[in-house]
């Protein structure tokens, strides 16, 4: 995520920071650095992040 | 997956050329020429000798057996396989054999007859590092060919190929019994009217050969040369097996793509210049079956046969690894567009295409095929069979004789595809009955066994109660999909009930030359291909032929629902269809006709035509307004019908996206009901997140695997305004 984004939390009212997220695909299980919120753990996947790096993560376990 | 080995069992891809299976040496042509073709004259070279053993004395003598049966002698002249196996030999760096380092052996081998075939034995025996002693009556060697050639010419080659290894030769020496020799193994090649010592060839380590056995030249050098491996083997196993008989090629003429081309003469009048060779060696077709791969868009886009697919696939339905780890061919089985081309161009009809499919489903049913690549598919028929769905029959009946059944993707297209073909349909035969259900296609493509024959129950089952009607259908896959799934219910097509009933096509005002894009289901249906040909031309129509249609169609890209799966495969198919030609297409495939128009080609539906309903250039619906057109189409055909006109089906939100990222949410298949879907959640429950920067708010949502984000804003006035909208398969877990 660019570093000019800035991103709040609605329900919280804190600013996002970058904290360790769990993901998973297919059976497979990941974790990364994604903008969250501190208190509630919503998180934010930008879209240049959605379209790039997770996108090429999916096809290497579809392809796996 | 017991279909595996039976499917590639009759595979013809390594079936013989036919110049091979006429050559007594079994020459690899195809190798051979192959390397020509690139210029590479001394491994040809080598691996022209390898085969012949003296090249010198073949190329002088070969009766080219293989000029006969070659498919350019009508096509331009036969490749001169002999002139090019002497520019071979003229333009290789070195004529010499190679020199073999290995341990010499310690059985020993006698050869009676020096002639030309116990020459090719002793060759192949001591390259090997057997010693070999041959036993000659007369005082020279060479045999039979000295009433041939001049004996310069054979035993300068005969030198040549000695050069590296000696044998024992024993001139002036008759062999009167063979128990007067101590030896392993014996090669008899006694020559034309020779004796054989009444012995038997194959028992107790002796073997006849050559002209003894009324070989001719070129035979008898190749036993003499077969005959060393048979010894070797038999020393090594003790099993007497004489060489295998290898009987003709089963490559079938018909299979071969001949590309003519005037036979290459030497300007002197002799022999290839190095240019020459290479311009006669371009010509040959390196005859093999390769029928699948030329016209399977599949198999030619991945450059692989059945053999090798059925490999990949096993190994990916079966890996070898607990952890799953080499499925390689789990795209590839999702790629496939199932439209039968491969069956109809094999030779041997090996359908590859259905055993893609058995194998999508056995992946799906262990769980290892990827949701996403036929989730959205899944969801749209689920729209198709429930919201959108309706059987009905008409008003004041209680049997149908017939069944409209327009398939979900027409009227997802325009909607009045359906209401003007059931419109002519009712005033034609008043009883016919109205089915909006999907087919089961997507279900079959995912490999979804279970969701499938939910479907198919429920079509079944409709159909009975409607009282057995003969089916009439607009779309050739769903009726592809009948005749699989639901033989029971007798079918038709609409295009050839009008036409039989007479229909006057109210044209168009923009036609011109056109070309009918027969879809892929319609392949075994050439009275449907044939009707919609004459209904164009009633309309005002020329048509000109595409290079593939009939039973050659293909598939505009839309089968297997493979756009998830492969993008650029998909991408690649359509352009090729459109490339086909510059004339706009008419197709009788919704699918095809808004697959094609997607793609800037112009392309009418049949039914535009018959009703003058649209032109060639009508921009497809994006995938929201093609769940719209389902729901008006329902709420149309229930009003003008049946009469009823209170329901109001289509959504209706407060939403403004504009028209770019209309076409963005398109592309990535995201619906906007969806979209709204997801700003009502954030809404309601609170959890989004504010861009100060921007004004704007995020928030996701999983909807079934897939989680969708959305970026809006809130304008009091007009409701939301999304800004922008993207997804992602790798779920996120938030607990």
């Amino acid at each position: 995520m660019p570093e000019t984004t800035k991103m709040i939390c609605c329900k919280c009212n804190k600013e996002l920071e970058m904290i360790k997220t769990d993901f998973s695909y297919l059976g497979h299980s990941f974790f990364t650095e994604v903008p969250k919120c501190p208190e509630c753990g919503q998180v934010f996947i930008p879209e240049e992040l959605a379209r790039g790096r997770i996108s090429e993560v999916e096809m290497q376990m579809e392809d796996k | 997956m017991a279909y595996t080995h039976d499917l590639v069992a009759d595979c013809l891809q390594f079936e013989r050329a036919f110049c091979t299976a006429k050559c007594p040496f079994n020459l690899d042509v195809r190798d051979f020429i192959g390397k020509l073709q690139q210029g590479r004259f001394n491994v040809a070279y080598k691996a022209y000798q390898n085969a012949v053993g003296f090249p010198g004395i073949v190329t002088a003598l070969c009766p080219e057996p293989c000029r006969l049966v070659c498919p350019m002698k009508d096509a331009g002249g036969a490749i001169s396989i002999i002139q090019l196996e002497k520019a071979a030999m003229e333009y290789a760096r070195n004529q010499d054999p190679d020199e073999y380092n290995m341990p010499a052996k310690n059985q020993r081998i006698a050869i009676i007859g020096a002639g030309i075939s116990g020459l090719g034995c002793a060759l192949r025996l001591i390259t090997r590092k057997y010693p070999v002693t041959v036993f000659e009556k007369s005082a020279q060697i060479g045999g039979h060919l000295h009433d041939l050639l001049p004996s310069e010419v054979f035993m300068q080659d005969i030198n040549r190929q000695f050069i590296q290894e000696n044998y024992n030769l024993r001139l002036n020496t008759e062999i009167t019994s063979l128990s007067d020799l101590d030896f392993d193994a014996i090669y008899i090649a006694t020559g034309k009217n020779g004796t054989d010592f009444g012995a038997e060839s194959g028992r107790d380590g002796v073997f006849k050969g050559g002209s003894l056995t009324g070989a001719d030249t070129m035979q008898a050098i190749a036993q003499g040369l077969n005959a060393a491996g048979t010894i070797e083997r038999y020393l090594k196993t003790g099993i007497m097996v004489l060489p295998e008989e290898l009987s003709g090629t089963k490559l079938i003429a018909d299979a071969i793509q001949i590309i003519p081309g005037e036979a290459v003469i030497p300007a002197n009048g002799t022999s290839f210049t190095r240019d020459e060779a290479l311009a006669e060696a371009k010509r040959c077709l390196k005859c093999s079956c390769d029928a699948c791969v030329r016209y399977s868009p599949l198999m030619s886009y991945f450059k692989k046969f059945p053999r090798r697919i059925t490999e990949e696939v096993e190994v990916t339905i079966h890996p070898s690894t607990l952890d799953g780890n080499g499925t390689v061919a789990t795209r590839l089985i999702s790629t496939c567009n199932h439209c039968g081309l491969c069956k109809e161009v094999c030779p041997q009809n090996i359908d590859t295409g259905e055993f893609l499919l058995q194998s999508h489903r056995a992946m799906h049913e262990k769980g290892a095929m990827p949701w996403a690549f036929h989730e959205f598919y899944l969801r749209d028929m689920d729209f198709s069979n429930h919201e959108a769905a309706l059987t009905r029959m008409p008003s004041g009946y209680e049997k149908s004789r017939y069944l409209f059944f327009p398939g979900c993707q027409l009227g997802a297209s325009d909607p009045r595809y359906v209401t003007e073909s059931y419109r002519f349909l009712t005033e034609h035969f008043p009883d016919t009955a109205l089915m909006l259900y999907c087919c089961g296609a997507p279900a079959e493509w995912a490999g979804d066994d279970v969701l499938h024959q939910k479907g198919i129950e429920k079509i079944k089952s409709d159909w009975i109660n409607l009282g057995k009607p003969k089916a009439i259908f607009a779309c050739p896959m769903c009726r592809q999909m009948f005749e699989k799934y639901l033989p029971e219910i007798e079918g038709e097509f609409l295009y050839n009930l009008m036409d039989e009933e007479g229909i006057v096509p109210i044209g168009l005002t923009d036609h011109s030359t056109a070309s009918v894009f027969d879809p892929c289901a319609s392949r075994n249906k050439p009275s449907v291909q044939k009707t919609i040909r004459e209904l164009a031309i009633r309309s005002g129509f020329e048509l000109e032929p595409l290079p593939m249609e009939g039973r050659l169609a293909g598939c505009c890209s839309y089968g297997g629902q493979v756009a998830i799966a492969y993008p650029p495969y998909a991408e690649h198919i359509v352009q090729a269809k459109i490339e086909q030609s510059e004339n706009p297409y008419i197709t009788y495939c919704a699918n095809c006709r808004d697959i094609f128009a997607a793609a800037k080609k112009p392309a009418w539906h049949i039914l535009d035509i018959l009703f003058g309903l649209g032109n060639a250039n009508r921009i497809p619906p994006t995938v929201t307004e093609r769940r719209n057109n389902r729901l008006l189409l329902k709420q149309q055909m229930l009003k003008s019908f049946w009469n009823e006109t209170e329901i109001m089906l289509i959504p209706d939100f407060m939403l403004i996206i504009s028209s770019e990222l209309k076409e963005k949410l398109n592309k990535a298949l995201i619906l906007e009901t969806d979209v709204y879907r997801i700003i009502e959640s954030c809404e309601q429950t609170g959890m989004k997140l504010f861009n100060p920067e921007t004004g704007s708010f995020s928030g996701h949502l999983q909807i079934g695997n897939t989680t969708y984000w959305v970026e809006y804003r809130i304008n009091k006035d007009s409701g939301y305004e999304l800004l922008n909208a993207y997804c992602h398969r790798m779920k996120i877990e938030e607990a």
